[in-house]
């Protein structure tokens, strides 16, 4: 493993400021950890796919979106095109200052259509480094593949940390036309001293199809984890997506969801908890480019001790998604001075028949809510841990299969003292 | 069946479009030297400080990347821009004084009117420097010092306070564009309000562009002492040329405690101009700045006033509108630092994107470990009126303090078929309706206005509906 550094992760589309130190994240990763693939694979044998099925399935979209299964263009052709006419070295006669000086990522935005390519436009929400680095750390790929008329499936893998290791899995996933797949991704870990954990989704979902996902962290002291997913929506598909982030010293998630086809809709829901000096680095970006497409982010999350969260959360309305709908809604409680709390709802939009909307609330306890509790003798330390604690529990009711069970019980027991009695 | 659009005339810029001819010989060479930075020093007799500072902030200027995050810089090219032009006039305090072309620019705009009418105090920068500056008697009588910044630099009185204070907020090493307003910065206006003085009218600079591929770099400098009140005006403008012209001012305002400062600004350069200006208070215990501004012009924009709250209770609010047509890419937005207890923050801005046009939201709320209840509250909507525009909204908020506040919203999307419905249904034809809806997009803006500049907004805007086009 030569990657000592992972220079852009999770990098919003549309950067800002590089003096807030927003724009992306750094990871360092050792040079000497091992390289490990073990996960625990748990479906019904038919549900494992041929290699390449996820790369099919773009293919298929692309032909049935362009009606070829060529690219019009490369990207560097694509960038080009849109300097052509909107730079100064333009046509003759061409007075570039009678043309829209696009920033960088709006000329790339609009090359990234020009190419009119299903999977040239695919990405992850951590970005094509990360993506590399997680292929080339996870080995060949778990292949999930639904086939048309199948009945709903399920599908759990577990992930874990072990000392001095790098453990990767990657997941590709093709979920047919008209079916349904719940699919369940737990990353856990005792304490170690130093370790990560990785993974790396890459889903199709088929049209009238639907995938669940659930992604359950509940990592222990010592390990740092990558979550990283790309998830293609063709017409009428259906995303929901649940995160659970509650453990390990460094946290990475990304998202980014293609609503490529008419009618599709996905759903992003995270909960995560910050304790100590814990980081959280977070990015979705719901791309809409089909008609009628429907998005929802729903993040909230508690930051303790002195622990940091970065979220970056772009809605891009893409020309040509009429219709389209798009809303961001984040709450952040912060129960200590020492957190930190960084924030970047960001919508983007190149479309006027839309509706996109974002809000955000951060601080302490609505004092209303805190004078309720009070008023019922819990102290306001003792009301903001119960809040931490609740997220803890929610997770464990939302655990999708007996891993994430397990792997929130397992977490719960080493900081709350009683948890397991609780959720009993 | 095709969908119904509404449709709205570009902002009329013919008043502001009309050129004077220039005197060959009053511009420097184009580019940017340090034997250029020197003379411009030179001809202005300043102190020796100030051109160790100008050649230090060329060469900062010389090492700094531009930004790379916001819209394309590429047709400016700053070998081509002249720093310095000199009007064929010396600053007068008579209209009837100046030269007739310079008078009849500043009468089309309205300028001496506005100034008979309803203003305590009128600046006039034409190209590099300030050609008319004046005082109503009243205001001197109550100690207000408002004259030339340069004016103010030659006074022994003033030049410690603004020694000590110039480009303080905005250090040169700031971003690229403040070290090249540091190395060429020329005109603009100094303005001391004492201590618990409150001058009832406001005073007003307004800096009009005249010479082509020229840079204008006026520095704005405002103390407003202890208890005092001011509302200052600030207007731009410049006539339409086929090359770029840049603008790269500096506004640093200083708010006492307990001080309240009303800043200003109707721009509206013309789109050939690269606006990269850079504006920044500072506001002490319980003092208060609002910003009202409303951009309309330029090609490229880079505009975020920026308020740094250092005093417990201090405030600030930040009004805007921002309007992109055909061939405009305007990045505007503001920043607030909630450094002290108490603090509070209000930013509503609405943007209005058309014709290809490029309207970007964007914002920084940072709030320190000192901000202990803080307050924040950011509101933004975007208003598309075509397919082919693009309007983006990128705030960020970097909170650091678990007491604090902060309210964020933001809404984007096109006019609404049923409230266009709902008034149509009251009898109202659909392009009145539309009609009144977008003017009342823009109203918490215009309300925020003296009613002459409220007035003059919407006749910028001047949005002509016409109707359901298919």
């Amino acid at each position: 493993m030569d990657t000592a550094v992972l220079h852009s992760v999770n990098a919003m589309p549309a950067p800002t400021w590089h003096r807030l130190a927003m724009n992306h994240a750094t990871i360092d990763v050792p040079d000497d950890l091992a390289l490990e693939h073990r996960a625990d694979v748990r479906c019904d044998p038919a549900l494992f796919g041929e290699a390449g099925a996820f790369d099919a399935a773009l293919r298929g979209l692309q032909v049935h979106t362009f009606g070829t299964p060529e690219a019009a263009c490369s990207l560097d052709d694509a960038k080009a095109l849109v300097e052509r006419e909107t730079s100064p070295a333009g046509q003759d006669g061409f007075n570039p200052l009678d043309a829209t000086a696009l920033s960088a990522f709006q000329t790339r935005a609009a090359a990234v259509e020009v190419t009119r390519s299903v999977a040239g436009a695919f990405e992850t929400g951590m970005g094509p480094e990360a993506l590399d680095f997680l292929r080339e750390a996870s080995g060949a790929a778990v292949v999930l593949a639904t086939a048309p008329g199948d009945a709903p499936a399920q599908a759990s893998v577990r992930t874990f940390a072990l000392e001095g290791a790098l453990n990767a899995c990657a997941i590709d996933v093709a979920v047919a036309d008209g079916t349904e797949l719940d699919l369940a991704l737990t990353h856990e870990s005792g304490k170690v001293s130093r370790g990560m954990i990785g993974s790396s989704l890459r889903a199709y979902v088929g049209r009238g199809a639907t995938l669940r996902l659930s992604v359950t962290q509940a990592a222990g002291e010592g390990t740092t984890v990558l979550d990283d997913s790309g998830i293609v929506l063709d017409e009428g598909a259906r995303l929901v997506v649940r995160h659970s982030v509650l453990g390990g010293d460094e946290a990475y998630g990304g998202l980014a969801c293609d609503l490529r086809g008419t009618g599709s809709q996905a759903s992003v829901t995270t909960r995560y908890i910050g304790q100590n000096s814990q980081k959280r680095d977070f990015n979705f970006v719901m791309r809409h480019r089909g008609e009628h497409t429907a998005s929802s982010l729903n993040v909230a999350g508690v930051l303790a001790g002195s622990s940091e969260k970065t979220l970056r959360g772009t809605i891009d309305f893409v020309r040509g998604c009429k219709g389209a709908e798009g809303s961001e809604v984040e709450n952040v409680l912060m129960t200590s001075d020492d957190a930190v709390n960084r924030s970047v709802p960001v919508i983007l939009c190149g479309e006027d028949d839309v509706a996109g909307n974002h809000g955000a609330t951060i601080g302490s306890m609505n004092p209303e809510q805190l004078f309720y509790l009070e008023s019922r003798g819990l102290s306001s330390q003792a009301a903001e841990a119960m809040a931490l604690r609740a997220t803890v529990e929610n997770a464990y009711f939302d655990a999708p299969d007996s891993f994430a069970r397990a792997a929130v019980v397992a977490f719960g027991r080493v900081h709350f003292p009683d948890f397991e009695e609780s959720v009993a | 069946m095709a969908q119904q659009r509404t449709h709205v005339d570009d902002v009329d810029r013919s008043l502001y479009d009309v050129a004077n001819a220039e005197d060959p010989t009053a511009r420097f060479e184009a580019g940017l030297t340090p034997e250029i930075v020197t003379e411009i020093s030179r001809r202005k007799n300043e102190p020796e400080w100030m051109l160790d500072f100008r050649l230090k902030s060329l060469d900062l200027f010389s090492r700094m990347p531009a930004p790379d995050w916001g819209p394309s810089l590429a047709g400016l090219d700053l070998d081509d821009i002249v720093a310095y032009v000199k009007p064929a006039t010396d600053q007068q305090s008579d209209w009837n004084s100046l030269p007739d072309d310079v008078k009849n620019t500043f009468d089309r705009l309205g300028i001496p009117e506005a100034e008979r009418a309803y203003l305590a105090g009128v600046g006039a920068q034409y190209d590099s420097e300030l050609v008319y500056h004046s005082m109503q008697d009243a205001a001197a009588k109550m100690g207000i010092v408002y004259s030339g910044i340069e004016e103010a630099l030659g006074d022994p009185q003033w030049e410690p306070i603004i020694r000590e204070k110039f480009m303080t907020l905005i250090p040169p090493h700031d971003h690229k564009f403040a070290a090249l307003h540091g190395a060429v910065w020329s005109g603009g206006s100094f303005v001391y309000v004492p201590a618990e003085t409150r001058l009832d009218y406001p005073l007003q600079s307004y800096f009009r562009l005249n010479a082509k591929g020229a840079g204008q770099f006026e520095h704005t400098l405002i103390i407003v002492e202890d208890g005092a009140d001011l509302h200052f005006i600030e207007g731009c403008s410049a006539p339409k040329y086929n090359v770029a012209n840049l603008h790269a001012g500096a506004v640093e305002l200083f708010v006492g405690k307990g001080a309240h400062l009303r800043y200003s600004t109707i721009e509206n350069w013309s789109k050939n101009m690269y606006n990269l200006n850079t504006k920044r208070a500072l506001v002490d215990a319980d003092g208060d700045v609002e910003w009202i501004s409303g951009s309309f012009g330029s090609h490229v924009g880079y505009l975020y006033p920026m308020s740094i709250l250092k005093g417990d209770r201090a405030a600030c609010s930040f009004t805007g509108i921002t309007f992109a047509g055909a061939g405009q890419n305007l990045d505007t937005g503001c920043k607030v630092v909630l450094a002290a207890p108490d603090t509070s923050a209000a930013v509503e801005t609405k943007s209005i994107s058309k014709d290809g046009g490029v309207s970007t939201f964007r914002s920084s709320v940072v709030a320190t470990e000192r901000a202990e209840r803080a307050k924040a509250s950011v509101s933004c909507q975007s208003l598309m009126l075509d397919d082919k525009s693009r309007s983006d909204t990128i705030p960020a908020m970097d909170i650091r303090c678990n007491t604090v506040s902060i309210g964020h919203e933001a809404t984007i999307g096109r006019i609404a078929d049923d409230t266009v419905f709902y008034l149509m249904s009251r009898g109202i034809s659909e392009e009145e309706a539309k009609a009144m809806i977008v003017n009342g997009f823009a109203e918490p803006v215009s309300k925020e206005l003296p009613l002459e500049y409220a007035v003059e907004m919407n006749n910028l805007i001047k949005l002509e509906m016409e109707g359901a086009i298919g």
